[in-house]
């Protein structure tokens, strides 16, 4: 049972002490916006990195699998600080759209006009629904087993699905040369990066595609488990690197 | 609209000044100003030059336009780290124990702003310039550890924000009391943890001796970097101890009041 703290007991700051706090708000936004791009871009980028990057790396096997299960991570960490001291229900949402912002703004200005990649090519997929689910999941039912089970599977299952009227049209078939591919494969032979053969031999390996058109399902379901699992490991992460120690010695 | 007494002593009244606790907003502002206007510059000089002279490091233009800019990278990284700490440590206050509640909330302020700079060259370092890479490398086939992006991200962006990190753990260290009687352990997380990004750049560098190419941006050889930023995390611990004593300092100014 939870304990009953009398609502006399939250006083609302008035006058110079209320400005002086929300000053400090604003402070910590700002802190906190480029933080979470920062940090959370760095490891989204060099994890799930080429399957973010390139259209034809967005793929039924790995891509659903890969991206929800890094992209859970920060959210959760961020979610037991936010939501566990200071009840805000925004963590997962306030990192997912940090993360969007800082790899749109490297798609246009680090691919499209320094190397000439088409914006199309190389358009970010977006968590955004995923991390909706998991802070109003998260403040509805204040319970990290709930959130875990539901809301990590939500977060996964909820990831082709939401991207699908980004990214469907580049599934469109088309015939080139007497072979029949993808527009997003067209892109990829059209503009030739040093990531394309090791593409081709990680993704055309694999017995999963032999399942046809459950392979998405399938990976999606994985990374719903998988999310499960990830979502409270991460929420302890958060918690250990949020502690307020002060040692003796380093 | 008519002028009146009214408007004239209106006008004539001195511009508001900012409230005790945002004294040094200025500067912030000006970090940030500065930080920006700097990079925005490096990456235009990159659009100038790296196509035109940073494909291949054997040519004499490489020498002229990128080796050069490294070795002036290097001065101005030295001087920076060298002046910041050392004004930071040799201005320190050792009359800690009679510090009134008012000046340790604005420095508190302070802290929080130099934090936010740090992780304003956080984001430079691990969001934008960090993914450019993979963009340069996907176009140009490395044959040195000094690219044209390198030369940026790695070699500047990379201890600019480390000496940055010090400059906010100095600071709390040298003008704050709870700071100096211990060690934070998260704010020494979030300034080390991120400060071991820049010594991956040996293991991956190392790495990319065997593999020249980047086939595969999420590979083993980079997952020292994201270890690295995890620490960042210990922000929310800095936040939750600041908070606290800003509590706890509101609350003993209300009582003397």
């Amino acid at each position: 049972m939870s304990a009953q703290i009398p609502i006399s007991t939250f006083k609302p700051y008035r006058g110079e002490k209320a400005r002086l706090a929300r000053a400090y708000d604003y402070l910590i936004l700002v802190l906190a916006l480029f933080l979470f791009i920062g940090s959370f871009h760095l490891h989204f980028a060099l994890t799930v990195g080429d399957w973010d990057f390139w259209v034809d790396w967005k793929d039924r096997q790995w891509w659903p699998l890969v991206t929800p299960l890094i992209g859970i991570t920060f959210p959760a960490a961020v979610q037991a600080v936010l939501w566990d001291k200071f009840r805000l229900p925004l963590g997962a949402t306030l990192c997912v759209a940090a993360l969007l912002l800082g790899t749109w703004v490297t798609r246009v200005f680090a691919y499209h006009y320094w190397n000439y990649f088409p914006i199309n090519m190389v358009l970010p997929a977006t968590m955004i629904p995923g991390a909706l689910v998991l802070d109003t999941l998260l403040m509805l039912t204040n319970s990290l087993t709930i959130t875990s089970i539901f809301g990590g599977a939500a977060f996964a299952l909820l990831f082709y699905p939401t991207n699908w009227p980004i990214f469907g049209m580049f599934h469109q078939p088309v015939e080139v040369a007497n072979s029949q591919l993808t527009v997003a494969d067209l892109f990829g032979f059209q503009y030739i990066r040093t990531g394309m053969p090791e593409y081709l031999r990680i993704i055309e390996r694999g017995t999963l595609r032999t399942y046809g058109q459950y392979a998405t399902p399938l990976a999606a379901f994985c990374s719903a488990l998988l999310c499960s699992l990830m979502y409270p490991l991460w929420w302890y992460i958060g918690k250990w690197f949020a502690n307020t120690r002060y040692l003796k010695k380093i | 609209m008519a002028t009146t007494t009214e408007h004239v002593s209106l006008s004539t009244e001195k511009p508001k000044s900012l409230p005790w606790y945002l004294i040094d907003l200025p500067k912030y502002l000006k970090g940030f100003g500065f930080l920006t206007i700097m990079y925005i510059g490096l990456r235009l000089y990159q659009g100038a030059f790296a196509i035109a002279h940073g494909l291949d490091s054997s040519e004499p233009a490489f020498e002229q336009y990128w080796m050069r800019l490294f070795y002036i990278e290097l001065v101005i990284i030295a001087a920076v780290a060298s002046g910041f700490w050392g004004y930071l440590w040799l201005s320190r206050d050792r009359q800690l124990d009679q510090l009134a509640p008012k000046e340790e909330i604005r420095r508190y302020f302070t802290l929080t702003m130099w934090i936010s700079i740090y992780t304003f060259a956080v984001y430079w370092a691990g969001s934008y310039f960090a993914e450019q890479d993979n963009s340069w490398h996907q176009v140009a086939i490395r044959d040195t550890p000094f690219t044209a992006n390198h030369i940026i991200e790695f070699y500047f962006n990379f201890p600019l924000y480390v000496i940055l990190g010090g400059c906010a753990w100095l600071y709390a260290r040298t003008r704050l009391p709870l700071y100096a009687k211990g060690i934070s352990l998260p704010l020494t997380l979030a300034v080390f943890g991120p400060f071991m990004i820049l010594v991956s750049v040996g293991f991956n560098e190392w790495g990319h001796t065997f593999w020249f190419r980047e086939e595969f941006f999420a590979a083993p050889i980079h997952w020292g970097f994201v270890i690295g930023v995890w620490f960042a995390l210990g922000v929310g611990g800095i936040l939750l101890q600041g908070v606290t004593r800003l509590i706890e300092l509101l609350d003993k100014i209300e009582d003397a009041e």
